[in-house]
């Protein structure tokens, strides 16, 4: 990959609301695979999907995240 | 949620949904790289950031 | 006086008298000409301050939230479908409540007395949904053949254009929150405006702050908004709030078939879980 595109990558921050029982699992087991996934994935582990509100969406985007991904 | 954002002109792209199993490490990259890759294609954000004055 | 005004007047005073109620909600008289204030009636003899004219744009639904006595309730369309709403939600019983039918030909808009509120024209639910007894004969409704146009206008924008559509349209927001003291549906103990730990938005006129206020308190009436124009009646700025929750309405109706306050026996449909809900969204 080319270093332009590093570059970029580490501009924009996503904050991703994880299930900790589906895709935090996931993300876990991706770790212990060594999978690589994009580094401006910021995890927060939630107990369930279903906690999360709209609230923490806007919130997130008013800290000034670029993109929020709830994934359950 | 998504809809009155897009409505409001957010681009739809930054707000996203998915269901992913804990077995599925694969899905979990895919659809993360996905979501990365469509995010910095709309660029950093200027819209719904708190500016402090 | 007319004989509407007449006719709520007899009966609010006569269920008075009979005991069938503790108290009557009902519009008085403003201050100024050409407003109304809600009333509440505990006397027959009180009874006789009410009025009905098109000047009666605040919805009495808001003041039945969580009472105890019994409450006999003037309702035109959108109050009573806000009735249903607050049956529902468990906020009142349908038991404590005597509800006097108005059929309604539209309240006028405050700054233009000579015409309609927006949402009265495009309004398809003049005739109360529920009602003990009708003050006038039910009135035909109207069929609206694009009642969703102005919402169509802003999704056919770009992003930006209408980011900059909403910007403008709050940019004279002055936080008095009268649009959410106006609703029916915002009876929350305490808006998440006035939480503070955590504090989801500030205080002051920043500009992110009023958006996410407008944001949030749409989208807490997603499924539930009648879209009785209590909120714009009551904005002092002249903002056209229902910007917000006329969206929601649409996309209730879209993608649920749904429209608030109809059917006592349902719940909405943010509220439920259907194995046929749209999922598309999810990846």
């Amino acid at each position: 990959m080319a270093e332009g595109t590093m570059a970029e990558k580490k501009k924009t921050k996503i904050v991703s609301f994880l299930c900790n029982w589906c895709s935090y699992g996931a993300a876990d087991l991706a770790g212990v695979s060594r999978m690589q996934y994009p580094e401006n994935i910021r995890v927060i582990r939630i107990p369930c999907t279903g906690r999360v509100t709209p609230k923490f969406i806007l919130s997130a985007f008013r800290e000034g995240a670029d993109g929020v991904w709830v994934s359950g | 949620m998504a809809n009155l954002f897009e409505h409001m002109g957010m681009e739809k792209e930054r707000l996203q949904f998915s269901w992913i199993s804990s077995a599925e490490a694969g899905k979990f990259v895919n659809v993360a790289t996905e979501v990365a890759n469509s995010v910095e294609a709309l660029g950093p954000i200027d819209k719904f950031v708190k500016k402090i004055d | 006086m007319d004989s509407l005004t007449q006719k709520i007047r007899e009966l609010a005073s006569s269920i008075l008298k009979e005991g069938t109620v503790d108290m009557v909600m009902g519009f008085a008289e403003g201050t100024l000409p050409m407003t109304s204030k809600p009333y509440m009636a505990r006397t027959p003899e009180q009874a006789d301050k009410f009025i009905w004219d098109s000047s009666c744009t605040m919805n009495l639904a808001n003041y039945i939230t969580g009472r105890k006595e019994k409450i006999g309730v003037i309702a035109k369309g959108c109050d009573s479908r806000n009735i249903v709403n607050h049956i529902v939600e468990n906020k009142i019983s349908r038991d404590q409540l005597y509800i006097i039918g108005v059929p309604c030909s539209g309240m006028t808009d405050k700054n233009r007395p000579d015409h309609l509120r927006d949402n009265c024209l495009t309004c398809t639910h003049k005739n109360p949904v529920i009602y003990d007894v009708l003050a006038a004969e039910l009135i035909e409704e109207q069929k609206i053949e694009a009642p969703f146009a102005d919402v169509k206008a802003i999704e056919a924008m770009e992003p930006n254009a209408k980011w900059s559509y909403f910007q403008d349209l709050l940019k004279n927001c002055i936080r008095c929150y009268a649009c959410r003291n106006a609703c029916p549906l915002c009876y929350c103990p305490k808006c998440f405006v006035d939480e503070s730990g955590p504090q989801w938005v500030g205080k002051g006129q920043n500009e992110t702050d009023i958006q996410t206020f407008h944001f949030l308190r749409a989208f807490h009436c997603a499924g539930r908004c009648t879209d009785c124009g209590a909120c714009e009646s009551a904005c002092p700025m002249d903002i056209h709030v229902r910007a917000f929750t006329r969206k929601l309405n649409k996309d209730a109706l879209d993608l649920f078939g749904w429209e608030a306050g109809l059917d006592m026996t349902k719940r909405p449909p943010l509220d439920t879980f259907n194995p046929d809900d749209p999922d598309d969204f999810i990846k």
